[in-house]
């Protein structure tokens, strides 16, 4: 009566758009639990290295600690006092992370810090001696992922969590091996595959509904319902919650997922990650809940899921491999009862949902006892151990009755409640009582694996005699849940009070019935008699029901996966077989003969040839064309590095002189620059190659001639057609007009660069950055192989120039002289030819002359010689950072320059920009000389080969 | 116009150095085709306006476009930027398999690299030191 007026109260809460009354922030709390459990994982280094596999016992703790901390609140979850906490996450699509503690949520948080509790308990007595931080800090993590998707209240959020449980799943079910890996990644391909399903089914609800605040989509159906997107939601939400809870077809997965350590497999693919999808089903019941196909849906794979892995399961010899079949059966039930969605179904799946746990739980940690005890989990191998481990057979029999669905144990009362739910399927007439009869069907499967189980460990006589009882600390932490599983049984109204207020969560408003022990002599207790009966028939035919079992037609587990996988694996090969090759041409050919084809295109929809615009040529622009066409075919077809080298440079004088003659001297000037560093750099590089380029077949010069000429006829017939037919654009004209006034510049390509066009530069910049700490980390690692033991920054000798005085009194000259007019440049950049590219090309050269004259950056000039290319390029980086960031400390958009007058001159940010700008161009320019400049011993070898034996006896 | 032959015969030549056979030489092809791609962008402003943009200087009617130029400016230093970087993987890669594979073998390189075992210290040995390595000149 209580919870029937709280839950009118509740309704009348939700039916608004307002949060309900009952709503209290508590962030302490809920943050407070999920940050504890990170912090958990993140000590767990530092005590493994104290307790090494003890550790278990302080998360135990740990985990028990927060089950404390959450305590009051779930205490007043019965009363509908749900408690909420969040926090700004992605405000620009409306997302905060909201958690939010209801009903439903409490009944999987316990279980998952309970059961949790119990696993690491568990851990210290199975773990061998060792560390084993990484399986300690992967299920702390994972069962903050955990606790996280339960307690999400935003879409998105639960799906993040949702995914990091599939990725903590991944790790450890692919940490026990190589032999692992296989299974993993099959675990983890199928999941995500259901992780990329909801991530699809959040994005539609969002769009639908506007929101991602759970609570409000939930308390509005219709806003789904009534939308096109009504069954892609449900449908993708289905496929997510399927492949999570491993209902067929996707159940493979889950049985392959037990090559990973026990306490894994009781941890998260028995009691709580499967659940995950349950989980999710039970969330959108308030939506899809009373939708025919969503029921029907969930019927029919569910309960064909329950009787298929009954079934397998009783195939089975390995004892774990039958619990994985076992526990594919028993989600299947939940999902079938989930999808009844009456009150007393829905309060069956939440009973056996916790029922489940606990005798799974139980079930995985004696198998494991067993099997570290007497070596083997295969039920031909293992016999009469009840002798020798008596206690450990008391609690395999407690839990498998309780699986089994025998009184008085909490699993018979789910069971019960799952007849009575299944019973009232409605989706048709016959539906309920076909329903109940799968899941009767189902059951007595279930009871005869059940005693499988513990006759196949503990009947019979014993043949392995040395064997004794476990340790008592490696018994406990599965006494618990079995003993549980038998109090709760009778004393089930304890959890009352958490499963109605689940199932009100679940279908707000409903009368919710309680939870007993003892129906009376209901229709269901007839049933429970018949599956009891069935089961003890089935067992006593057990030999022939083996044979049967055993000679059904049957693929490998996974099969049809992995033929899809290898399947998705080749096509992929095919559709990326032209990006496959090695060489550059195979990979350059395509988009030439692409080009190609569409400049062909444009010309048949064009139907003229390009003609020129008037006025683009001048009389002086011939004679440089003639200069650059004649060394630019000459540098193509040299056949000698230096000489093409040469003719590359003349190419780029000759480019630089066509930008004087177009009216750009700042790009003339700087290209120049570039050119004379270019061919520095070149040379550095090329020295120890051989100096002819490698020989090309005739044939394939000629085919890679035809394609080059055909693509240059291409460039300019597009540059034909698309230069100097119109006007000066709009965006130039403007930056003409205004570019004094609002920079104090008169120099506009420069005001450009660093004022209004700031970004791009300092997109460029980062390129040229990455360039120079490419440079560096690259030839390191040459520097390295070619010079062991010895510093590889030190440079090639500069003993090759003969006349190295020369150039060193030279450099010592020129240098200052060189750095000076680089500051001048630098500084008359916003009026005039120069600036930070300009100015550090010309600092550069210097470099490059100190490296020739004395071997090594810098030589005896002090500035130069201290100049390193990480540290600039980093400081560069950051100054150019800085500056765009002052914009925005003073509220305007990032990067917009200002600027004040000192002494009468306009000082502006921008020419801190451009200094930025300048120490990142300079840093690179040192890369180069420093890296390529550097010369081992076998470059070294190469030039000195000829006097070689001379020294031979005299090398230390 | 002849800037379209310009353009054509840099784009030629450096399709034609990219689809050669080693790293040096796609790295030549990549400076002619950044040329091209520079004189595409200046004449992009249209070339029947070739003053240089300082105000002041002359008319803004006759002044070149300067968005371009700006544009060219930073695509020089980016090219510059990945020429010394590919240039770095030809060098890295010397010694490597596949250089070797294209070695001439009349080289003098081909010696085995166990004869300088003992590393000589650099510049320890002024004996090995008189012989200017290629392209020393330039």
């Amino acid at each position: 009566m209580v919870a029937l007026a709280a839950a009118v109260g509740r309704e009348e809460g939700d039916a608004h758009d307002d949060r309900p009354v009952g709503v209290r922030a508590e962030p302490m709390i809920l943050f407070g639990v999920l940050v504890g459990m990170g912090g958990l994982a993140a000590v767990v280094p530092v005590i493994t290295r104290w307790l090494g596999r003890d550790t278990g016992y302080v998360l135990a703790a740990g985990f028990l600690a927060l089950i404390g901390v959450l305590t009051p609140a779930v205490a007043t979850v019965p009363d509908q006092d749900v408690i909420e906490a969040e926090l700004p996450w992605l405000p620009i699509f409306g997302v905060t992370a909201t958690v939010r503690l209801d009903g439903l949520s409490a009944v999987f948080v316990l279980l998952v810090l309970g059961v949790g509790a119990l696993i690491m308990a568990y851990c210290p007595r199975y773990l061998s001696v060792g560390r084993h931080t990484r399986t300690y800090v992967l299920l702390t993590l994972f069962a903050a992922a955990m606790l996280g998707l339960v307690l999400a209240a935003d879409l998105v959020l639960l799906f993040v969590f949702w995914e990091l449980t599939t990725i903590a799943s991944f790790f450890l079910i692919g940490g026990s091996g190589a032999h692992s890996a296989r299974a993993a990644t099959r675990a983890l391909v199928i999941t995500f595959g259901g992780g990329l399903a909801l991530l699809a089914a959040v994005v539609l609800i969002i769009v639908e509904t506007g929101t991602s605040y759970l609570p409000d989509i939930l308390a509005q159906p219709e806003l789904i319902l009534d939308s096109p997107m009504i069954w892609p939601v449900g449908l993708l939400l289905v496929l997510a919650a399927f492949t999570k809870s491993a209902q067929l077809p996707f159940h493979a997965w889950l049985p392959g997922a037990m090559v990973a350590i026990t306490p894994v497999s009781a941890y998260l693919h028995a009691a709580t990650m499967v659940k995950a999808g349950i989980y999710l089903l039970m969330r959108f019941t308030p939506v899809y809940g009373g939708q025919v196909a969503w029921q029907a849906g969930l019927l029919i794979i569910g309960l064909a899921t329950a009787i298929f892995g009954a079934a397998l399961a009783l195939r089975q010899h390995d004892l774990k491999a039958l619990l994985a079949y076992s526990t594919v059966s028993q989600l299947g039930l939940l999902v079938a009862v989930t999808g009844v969605g009456t009150p007393h179904a829905l309060t069956a799946a939440v009973a056996h949902t916790v029922a489940h746990a606990l005798y799974k739980a139980t079930l995985f940690m004696l198998v494991g006892i067993i099997d570290r005890e007497a070596g083997s989990r295969d039920v031909r191998e293992l016999s009469g151990l009840r002798r020798v481990m008596p206690v450990t057979a008391f609690l395999t029999a407690l839990a498998a009755l309780s699986m089994a669905g025998v009184p008085p144990m909490i699993g018979f009362v789910s069971k019960e409640s799952l007849f009575q739910g299944l019973g009232e399927a409605d989706v048709t007439s016959w539906a309920g009582p076909v329903a109940a009869g799968a899941g009767v069907a189902a059951s007595i499967l279930t009871f005869a694996y059940s005693v499988r189980i513990f006759r196949g460990a503990f009947a019979g006589p014993l043949m392995q005699r040395q064997l004794y009882e476990p340790h008592w600390q490696f018994l406990a932490p599965a006494a618990v849940p079995a003993v549980a599983g038998l109090v709760l049984g009778p004393g089930v109204a304890v959890l009352n009070p958490l499963t109605i207020s689940a199932v009100l969560d679940m279908a707000p408003g409903v009368v919710v019935p309680p939870l007993v022990f003892w129906h009376g002599l209901s229709p269901e207790l007839f049933l429970s008699a018949f599956t009891i009966a069935a089961g003890l028939l089935l067992f006593t035919v057990r030999g022939r029901m083996d044979r049967l079992l055993q000679a059904a037609p049957s693929t490998p587990e996974g099969m049809l996966f992995d033929r899809g996988f290898a399947g998705a694996h080749r096509l992929a090969g095919w559709l990326t077989r032209p990006g496959d090759a090695r060489t550059p041409v195979s990979h350059l050919t395509g988009p030439v003969v692409g080009l190609v084809g569409l400049a062909v295109g444009a010309l048949v929809a064009a139907d003229r040839l390009p003609t020129p615009a008037p006025g683009t040529s001048r009389a002086l622009d011939w004679p440089v064309l003639v200069l650059l066409v004649v060394a630019t075919i000459g540098a193509a077809l040299a056949r000698r590095v230096l000489l093409a080298l040469i003719l590359l440079g003349l190419v780029g004088i000759t480019v630089s002189a066509w930008f004087a003659l177009a009216g750009a001297p700042d790009v003339a000037l700087t290209l120049l620059l570039v050119e004379v560093l270019t061919a520095v750099a070149a040379v550095l590089a090329v020295r120890v190659m051989p100096d002819r380029f490698p020989a090309v077949p005739r044939r394939r010069s000629v085919v890679t001639a035809g394609l080059a000429t055909v693509l240059g006829l291409v460039a300019a017939g597009g540059t034909l057609a698309f230069t100097g037919h119109r006007d000066r654009s709009r965006a130039g004209t403007y930056f003409l007009q205004f570019a004094e006034e609002e920079t104090g510049g008169h120099n506009v390509v420069n005001t450009l660069l660093v004022g209004f066009r700031a970004l791009d530069t300092l997109g460029e910049t980062t390129v040229l950055g990455v360039a120079a700490l490419g440079l560096v980390l690259l030839l390191r690692e040459t520097a390295r192989r070619d010079l062991p033991g010895d510093d590889p920054i030190v440079p090639g000798p500069p003993r090759q120039v003969s006349n190295r005085a020369v150039f060193q009194v030279t450099y010592r000259v020129l240098a200052p002289a060189m750095l000076t007019l680089s500051v001048y440049l630098f500084f008359r950049g916003h009026y005039a030819p120069g600036g930070g590219f300009i100015a550090a090309l010309v600092a550069g050269i210097a470099v490059t002359f100190g490296w020739i004259a004395h071997g090594r950056v810098g030589g005896r000039v002090p500035i130069i010689r201290s100049l390193r290319a990480a540290p600039l390029v980093g400081g560069g980086l950051v100054l150019c950072l800085l500056v765009g960031l002052s914009a925005s400390l003073r509220g305007e958009p990032f990067l917009t320059p200002t600027y004040t007058y000192l002494a009468g001159l306009p000082v502006s940010t921008s020419t801190l920009f451009d200094l930025g700008v300048y120490l990142v161009v300079l840093g690179l320019v040192v890369a180069v000389v420093d890296r390529l400049g550097g010369l081992g011993p076998a470059v070294a070898h190469r030039f000195t080969r000829p006097v070689e034996p001379a020294n031979a006896g005299g090398a230390p | 116009m002849s800037t379209a032959i310009a353009v054509g015969v840099l784009v030629a030549a450096g399709t034609y150095l990219i689809l050669q056979r080693g790293l040096v030489r796609i790295a030549f092809g990549f400076i002619l085709l950044g040329h091209a791609v520079n004189l595409v962008l200046v004449a992009s402003g249209g070339l029947q306006r070739r003053g240089a943009p300082f105000i002041g200087q002359r008319p803004t009617d006759e002044m070149a476009d300067p968005l371009p130029q700006a544009f060219v400016l930073t695509a020089i230093v980016i090219t510059f930027g990945i020429t010394v970087y590919l240039l770095a993987l030809a060098r890295a890669s010397v010694g490597s398999t596949e250089e070797q594979a294209d070695e001439p073998s009349t080289g003098p390189a081909t010696a085995p690299p166990a004869d300088d075992a003992p590393p000589a210290a650099p510049g320890g040995n002024p004996g090995r030191d008189d012989r200017p390595p290629r392209g020393g000149a330039a």
